[in-house]
This record gives C-alpha cells, structure tokens and sequence, in this order.
C-alpha cells in the first residue's frame, strides 16, 4: 500500500473544520493534499458550545492567539458549570475547573480534610476551597497564572462560543494554508474490490474526490463509517435516555456569566450559555416523557431574554461507533458516537479523536495494530465520560416526576458502580493520571448530587483540632484574596477580546 | 456496623516488615491506630543486596528517613542505571538509565527524531541520546539541574542487611511495639483472621493483619483462595545465588548485568564489597556448577561463600482476604532484575496507605487495592520478560524457547506498537514510563519500522540541529555531574533533600488538573 498522501475530510461544522485545520499544520499541504468536501443544504448541528480546558492545547497546536480566537468566535471565559435542582429542586451546586483546596501534608487529598472539617461543624458548601467557584459566583474573571511563592492559585478555564463562528474561523485558517475546499454532498463511495479501502467518494453533481485517508464528519449519518463499513453502534439509551434537544439561542439581557447553567428540568435539563452577543440556551430531554412542542414551549417560556431565531429540534441516540476507525476511515464527531452536552464534551471528543490520529499516523501501511490501540483508546474515553455523566443522573434525590423516578433507579455500568461504592464508602473516586475527569471533578458532582460520604480517609484525622482549622482558614484565605484581585468577568472581556460588532449573527 | 480500624499487625521480616511499620505509624499513629510488628526471622544472608528505583527517595522523605543515612551505614551507590551485556548475542551491551519522563506536551517526543535520523543513516546509539546512560559510562552522578527536558535521577544499591537493621531501629525507636517471634497457627474465621497463634503460646488479635513476610507469605497463603498463580511460563530462572566480591574501585555508576547461557549474573557495586547475584534455571544447569563457574561468569573472584534459594515468580490469586492484606512480595514477585524487589514493596505499601480501610467490619477496599496490584503486577511482569523475549542469543534451549514464546497480550500490544511506529502504550498502574521501555526496546535491538509523521514537518537542517543540540545538552551536562566516590564522599543531608524531586514517590495523589494533565503549561 503507498504512502498516505491525499485526505479527504467527508462533512464540515465543527468537526470537519477542527480536523482540516490540524491536519493544515500538522502535516501540511506540500506532502499532502487535505479536501474537505460539506454540503451547504445540509445543516450543521452548532447550538453555541461549552468547552473544557484541553481545548487550549488544540489552540496552542494550531498557532492560535487566543484574544483573536475570543474576539472572532464572540466568546467568553468559563470557570465552570452550575448544577441547579439536579440533587433536588432548590438545590445548587458547582462543577469547577481547577483543584478543591490545596495539598496538606500527610498525603491524602484535600477533600478528606474537608469532610473531617464538615462533620465537626465547617462550612458544607465546597465552592468557598475552588478558586474557580467563588469567582463564577462573584462573576470575575482574568487570566492569572498561580503566585511565584505558591500562595494564590492560578484560574483554571475554558471558553463558550459560538460553534458555527468557530467552524468558519477554522475554515478561514484552514483555507489559508492550502485546504481544499468542495462543495456538494456525497452520493457514492468507491471501494477497492479486494481491500475494500474506500478510493473515492462521489458528489450528487458527478465529481469524484479520490483519496487515501478519509474522515467521516458526516455527523449522525455516519456515511462512511456506519454506511460503508457497518462498523455498529453500541446505544446507550438505557443509560442516558435523553435523545432530544431544543435549542434557542435568546437576547443577552445582563453582563455573560463566567460559567455555564444546566438546569434539571421536569424530563432532562436545560443550558444556558452566555456568549459576547447573545445568550444560547436548550432544553435536553427524553421524548418518552415529554414531546418536543411541550418541550419548545417550556424552553421559550423560561427564557431570560426575546428569542431571536424559532426553536431548532434535533434528534439523536446516545451511544458510541463499535469503531472508530476502520480500514482507511477514521471518524471524527458525532459519527463516532454521541454523549449529551451535560459536560461540554463534545468538542473535547473530536479534538482527542484527532490529536490521536496523529499519535498513531499511519506513514505507509494502514495497520492493523495501530488501529486496534486506537480504537481501545477512544473507547476507554467514551466510557469514562460516559460513567461521568451517567453520574449526575443516577445520584439524585429527585422523583418528582417518572422521568427521575426511572433515573434514580436505573442500574448503571459496573465501572460506575464500583465508583460509587468507593465513594459513598470514603469520598474517594479513584481515578487515572491521565483521566479528564479528576478527583475534584468527581468529588464536586457525586458530593453535589447528595452522595455524601460515610467516612474518609483516617490520616485525615491525624492533624489536631488547631491545625485542621488553621490549614482551612489558610486556603480559604487564600482564595479569597485570589478571588478578590480579579476584575468583573465583563471587564475583563472588554479590555482584552471584546467581539467587533461586524461578528455578531443571529 | 460499622467500626473503626483501632489495632494493625504487621507481620514479616526484613526490610519489607519495617517500610510496612514506618508507613503506617508515620500515617496513621497519629489518628489513634495502634501498629504492633510480629518479626519473623530474618530470610536475609549477608551477601545479600537491595536495588532501588529512584522512588524509593520519596518514601524515605514521607515516613522522615535521613537518606544520608543509607550512604552512612547501608554502603550505599548512588546508581544512574544498569548496563545489559550478552543478551544480544553480537549486538553490544546498552544502559537502561534512570531518566525521568519530559514534561507532558503536545510537541515531538526526541524518540521520534532519533527514528527518523536512524533511517537516513544517523549513526549514533539511542544511548547517547540518553542522559542517565551517559552519566553512567561516564561514572557520573545524575542531579538535577534547570534543564525541564533533559532530567535524570540516580537510584542506589544498598546493603540488605544494613538497611533492615536502619529501618527497624527506626520504627523500634518511633515507639512501634515488636516482638520476634513464630507464627504457629492461623485462627480463621471464615474470610477474617481472628487470631494468630505464635510459637511462644500468646493469641494475637487485631482489626487488620498486614503481610509484609516476603515470599513465605506466612499469612495469606493460608487464607482462602490465594494460591499463587505462576509466571514461570514466562520467567524461567527458578534459582538465585548471592555472593560477594572485592569493592570496585573506581565505583561505577551502574550495576552490570550478563546473560549466561542459563540465565544471567549481576554485579552490584557497594561501598565495600560488589554483590554478585545469579539467577538460572534448574533444568538447565545445577547449582554446583553455577558456584563453581561463578568466578568466570562474574568475571571478578568471589570471597566468602554463595548461598543459593529458589525463586517463585508469580502472583497470588487474592492479596486481600478479609482483614489480611499482603504487601510486597507476600503478594508478587518477580526476578531480582531491573531494581524492583523493594518497589514491589514500596508500591503496595503506597497502594495500601491510599486505600487504608475506614470500615474493619468490611473490608469494601480490597476489591480496588487487589486489582491495582494485579495490573501493576502484570506491567511489571512484562518488563522484565520483555529482557527475555528481545534476547538474541542462539545456543540454548532457555533463550530460543523465551524468544519464540508468545508473550502475554499486554506486552505483545506494546511490542507491536513499538515496532510499527516507535510508540509506547502505556496501561494504568505502570512504574517504568515511556522512555525505560524505550530504551529496553531499542536496547535488545528492536528497531521501529515508521515513525511519526509531524518529524516530516521538520526540515532537514533543524533536524540535524536539535540532534546536536542533545548531545551537547548531555555532554555540558555530564560534566558537571560528580564522579561516585566524590559524590559519597559529600553525601550529607540537606543536599540529599535538594535533590531528589519530591513527586517520585508512587502515592497516587489528586494533584492535576485537567489543564496540566493536558501540557497546557
């Protein structure tokens, strides 16, 4: 087989563009032809987008200043995501980036010194040990590394966009740097009759895009992964039984919060991400429970400005491709599987698909155990994020409606399980190094939720009475004077990326 | 109902009986839990010697150790690595050293650089690429220095016995209860011990029993369902010889490890004596004849007498039943290769520390710390068979039949990988990183076949350069480092504590961010 030359990317939105771009830098255009072929008929599915902090390091690959990219795409900064009414209605709680409290010596995480100080009277409310947490509370924001002595911590963050505005920037990069692209959609693929690796694909006006590597961007309909090579689908509903959403973007009426809003709902949830332009909003929901005109009308009725488009509806089933990569074709998106936005996932997924790939690039040979340790790879993170979200529905005090009445009793994956035990036994999720989500991640969700731990870790108990206090107070101290350096999330925004009025769209 | 953990035993020898103490009452003492150490007799010979990893550093700081001591009372040698010979037939001998892993970064691993420079005709070793292994042949100590990219630590050779001596006077005079004794009977009840029967007569109870007796596994060989599962399919030398021989002088800053026809012999530089250790295989060759070809396997003359034992590769079935738990070896072991007798120890008594149980009427953290050891266990089993599947020689029937074994699926996943594309997949639980397979790899001759492909991007002249720039790196480097017996010499303290990089202890801590686990510094 020759040497991979030619790569055709099948689909745009987010996903194509996000590998065309990477593929531009990475590999270049000199050695390798890129060719994106999307359809304007076909709509892309960008609803306004949350990200999570790794999305840095995809930035940071493609060269990308970030003042531009915040400006160009009408973004604000996220500290993280509030959880209203999920443990039960009236209740909130805050999924940070960045670390709960600060190591104490003896070794074990902070979080077991925090249930010691909880259960001898402290302050339960666990934001006040995030940095991140109490400034979303106080709505601030800036760029700060942590103190050169150690003392203040540094603000972990993400960004909230508009997907389709970062789709085009992407193309714009992309475009710049020799991406071919096709207009038309794809009506035919071409198979080698004795490998079956896919040659070409073809478009509804006669053209014939030939390649050696293809991506499959296609979104739900999955052309070539699922279409041609009937790689299956692992469907997740019993799980995660959502497979609705309305989405409804709606004037911004205040300054953007610095945090995105999920709020649980009568049959799934409902997100409010603010934006420089407007505010992007969307109720998440499972259609045996409710139907998508209810769920529109509820949607438009909890809005906190005028909509400013009619409502979109999308359907889909959560789950993940048995493969993610076969043969010669390689699937980035949704047509590699499908988890709910509860945690800004989605982008995350597309980057680590691609970032991936170029792990295991093939140079000459497609082979197979490269693509074997690819697809273990991918499927150990779809899982993990799986289990993590699966979480937030399973520990819930809820059961006002049947819809929760079916969440709170569902079983759940055994890895899930087995974390939960461990959890609800000693506050402890044991994770990975190199796992996205963390041990404050999982302490801030499961503890937030109402899974509050029976005990901790005894070497907790070894500081004295004094000493427990004073490290408390230490932390909190410190993050308050963190906190209390930054200036207004708006501000901030203002003096350092404000979107020029030219970007703002419906 | 539930209760609390009040009183721990610990049960074993040597070195492993007393990391096992120290751990647990500078941890826990302070909460109110009473430690009590039954000390069996010792298994240790006074040929005997311990090979540390460079983690070991951070376990003496956590339970307050002065790591000056080691170089003060236990003969100890600072090591950069080890050097492999004779395993490769006619290929030359080549350093494992202890290099610690480059920053986390979406960047290009120089690994990769070194492939591609390999192909179009780059002709120096992968070793020279390696600081550790350059410091080594040069008879350096590897420190610290500001360098984030290129950064090597030392590991060391002790005296066994010394060291056990050291760590129970430390744990003897941190208050820790002890009593030398034999253990007659086991009292169980069901999946819990409910007491021990020592030889003396008295009953001995407690909420928690820690194994920590070596391969006897004195306690939980005799709980239900721990038979142990055997790696000798892989591992084929089932007999060890310790002996000694002269100091080396100057004193290298790596042990030596040959292959011989039946298995292999190391030489371990002390202070003032070499320990010799050989491990082979009975069905090939006596024991006798091992003693009496010894001087010429070693090549050095041998004082003192050898003693021989057997060695038992494998893992038990459980290593927590109920309130016993094993730590060390009572739960694995493996060949004295590549310095992981004690962290075999070292790790499992981490593991255990991060689980230690908060209910003693059910033991819900067995399940997790079995299941961690057994994968680190399994890597670490794949590691050293990993020396035996890449060997080259050709003239016995114990490497042709190593060779020409199918290896367990966890290490032919990462040889495959490794030889199609010069990348290393690493599972969870894993001690050696990314580079120490590397350099394995490419060591007994295994040479990728692609590379990545973002080294194409890099033109040809840059290329060159940053091959260049290493070298240089390590050579400035080198030079700056102190020769073993000089660095001895000024070994105190406080330099000590300097450095070594307090992160290599293996506790699993909640550190990272999902920023910095992303490079995104």
């Amino acid at each position: 087989m020759q040497q991979v030359k030619d790569i055709v990317v099948v689909g745009g939105g987010t996903a194509g563009w996000m590998a065309a771009a990477a593929f531009a830098k990475v590999l270049g255009t000199q050695a390798h032809t890129i060719t994106l072929v999307e359809s304007e008929e076909i709509g892309t599915v960008g609803v306004g987008e949350a990200t999570i902090p790794p999305i840095m390091q995809y930035n940071t690959l493609l060269g990308i200043d970030e003042d531009e990219f915040v400006r160009e795409t009408n973004a604000t900064f996220k500290l993280g995501i509030e959880f209203i009414d999920w443990r039960k209605r009236g209740s909130s709680y805050f999924h940070p980036f960045g670390m709960f409290g600060a190591n104490i010596k003896g070794g074990v995480g902070f979080m077991n010194y925090w249930l010691r100080w909880v259960q001898s009277g402290g302050d339960p409310d666990f934001t006040h040990f995030v940095a991140e947490g109490e400034a979303a509370r106080e709505g601030r924001f800036a760029r700060v590394p942590a103190s050169p002595d150690g003392q203040l911590p540094r603000l972990n963050y993400a960004y909230q966009f508009d997907a389709a505005t970062y789709a085009a920037y992407l193309r714009r990069y992309a475009e710049r740097r020799g991406v071919i692209r096709r207009e038309g959609r794809v009506v035919d693929v071409e198979q080698n009759p004795q490998s079956g690796y896919i040659e070409a694909v073809k478009l509804a006006d006669g053209t014939r895009v030939a390649g050696d590597f293809f991506i499959d961007c296609s979104g739900f309909r999955a052309l070539l992964i699922e279409g041609v090579f009937k790689a299956g689908f692992d469907d997740w509903s019993h799980w995660l039984p959502n497979n609705r959403a309305v989405a409804v973007p709606c004037e911004r009426v205040e300054d953007p919060t610095p945090f995105t809003r999920s709020t649980a709902r009568e049959a799934g949830w409902q997100w409010r991400i603010p934006l420089q332009h407007r505010t992007g909003n969307g109720y998440v929901f499972c259609d045996s429970y409710l139907s998508e005109d209810e769920a529109s009308r509820l949607l438009l009725e909890r809005l906190d400005g005028k909509p400013l488009t009619d409502p979109k509806i999308l359907r889909f089933t959560a789950g993940k491709r048995r493969l993610g990569w076969v043969k010669n074709c390689l699937a980035v998106g949704l047509s590699s599987g499908f988890l709910e936005p509860l945690e800004s996932t989605s982008i995350h997924l597309i980057q680590m698909a691609i970032m991936k790939l170029f792990e295991f690039f093939p140079l000459r040979d497609v082979s197979p155990v490269l693509i074997d340790m690819y697809n273990r790879e991918m499927d150990a993170l779809y899982d993990h994020l799986r289990d993590f979200i699966i979480g937030h529905y399973k520990v819930t005090e809820r059961d006002d409606t049947p819809y929760w009445r079916y969440c709170r009793s569902m079983t759940v994956p055994d890895s899930l399980r087995l974390k939960l035990e461990l959890f609800s036994e000693r506050g402890e999720a044991r994770v990975l190094p190199m796992d996205l989500f963390g041990e404050t991640s999982w302490f801030a969700v499961l503890h937030g939720q109402g899974l509050i731990p029976r005990s901790y870790h005894p070497i907790a108990n070894t500081l004295s009475e004094d000493e427990l206090q004073l490290a408390v107070a230490g932390i909190r101290t410190a993050i308050r004077r963190r906190v209390d350096s930054l200036p207004p999330h708006a501000d901030f925004l203002e003096r350092c990326c404000a979107a020029r009025p030219a970007a703002t769209a419906p | 109902m539930s209760r609390r953990i009040e009183q721990v035993v610990v049960v074993g020898a040597d070195a492993p009986a007393w990391m096992a103490a120290a751990a647990l009452r500078q941890s826990v003492s302070a909460a109110g839990i009473r430690v009590r150490v039954i000390e069996l007799p010792t298994l240790l010979q006074p040929a005997d010697v311990y090979s540390a990893l460079p983690e070991l550093a951070g376990f003496h700081h956590r339970i307050g150790l002065d790591e000056s001591l080691l170089f003060s009372l236990c003969k100890a040698v600072p090591m950069a690595g080890q050097r492999f010979s004779n395993w490769s037939g006619a290929g030359p001998p080549f350093i494992q050293g202890y290099d610690r892993p480059p920053p986390v970064a979406a960047g290009l691993a120089f690994t990769q650089l070194w492939i591609k420079g390999r192909q179009k005709g780059l002709r120096t070793d992968f070793e020279n690429f390696s600081l550790a292994a350059m410091a080594a042949k040069a008879g350096r100590v590897p420190v610290p220095t500001q360098d984030v990219e290129l950064r090597s630590t030392f590991g060391y050779n002790i005296d066994a016995a010394a060291y056990s001596a050291l760590l129970r006077n430390f744990v003897t005079r941190g208050g820790v209860e002890t009593k030398m004794a034999g253990i007659a009977e086991l009292e169980l009840d069901g999946d819990r011990i409910a007491a021990l029967l020592l030889a003396d007569g008295e009953r001995v109870e407690a909420d928690l029993f820690v194994d920590a007796s070596g391969p006897q596994a004195a306690l939980i060989s005799r709980m239900p369902g721990t038979e142990l599962d055997s790696w000798r399919e892989w591992l084929p030398c089932d007999r060890m010889l310790v002996a000694s021989a002269k100091a080396l002088k100057p004193l290298p800053a790596f042990g030596q490890i040959s292959a011989f026809r039946q298995g292999w012999v190391g030489l371990f530089p002390l202070q003032d004596r070499t320990a010799v250790v050989a491990a082979y295989d009975s069905r090939q060759i006596s024991d006798q004849d091992v003693v009496d070809s010894l001087p010429a396997l070693a090549n050095v003359p041998i004082s003192g007498d050898a003693v021989v034992s057997s060695l038992t590769q494998g893992i038990r079935k459980r290593t927590w039943v109920g309130n016993c738990v094993a730590v060390g070896e009572s739960a694995f072991s493996l060949e004295p290769l590549d310095a992981v007798q004690l962290h075999i120890t070292h790790y499992c008594i981490s593991q255990f520390m991060t689980l230690f149980p908060v209910d003693a009427s059910a033991f819900r953290e067995a399940e997790l710390y079995d299941r961690i050891i057994r994968r680190a266990a399994v890597n670490l089993r794949d590691f050293q068979f990993a020396h035996y599947k890449l060997n080259r020689r050709f003239d016995t029937p114990l490497w042709d039949g190593c060779r020409e074994l199918a290896p367990p699926e966890t290490l032919q996943r990462k040889l495959d990988l490794f030889a199609a594309r010069g990348r290393i997949p690493l599972y969870d639980d894993e001690t050696f990183q990314e580079q120490a397979w590397e350099s394995l790899f490419i060591g007994h001759g295994l040479m990728p076949q692609s590379y990545d492909p973002r080294v194409d991007a890099v033109p040809e002249q840059e290329h060159i350069a940053q091959v260049q720039a290493r070298l240089n790196d390590i050579v400035g480097q080198v030079e700056g480092m102190a020769p073993v017996d000089e660095f001895i010499a000024g070994v105190n303290s406080e330099q000590l504590q300097r450095l070594k990089p307090l992160d290599e202890d293996v506790r699993h801590l909640p550190t990272r961010t999902m920023t910095e686990n992303m490079g995104a510094d």
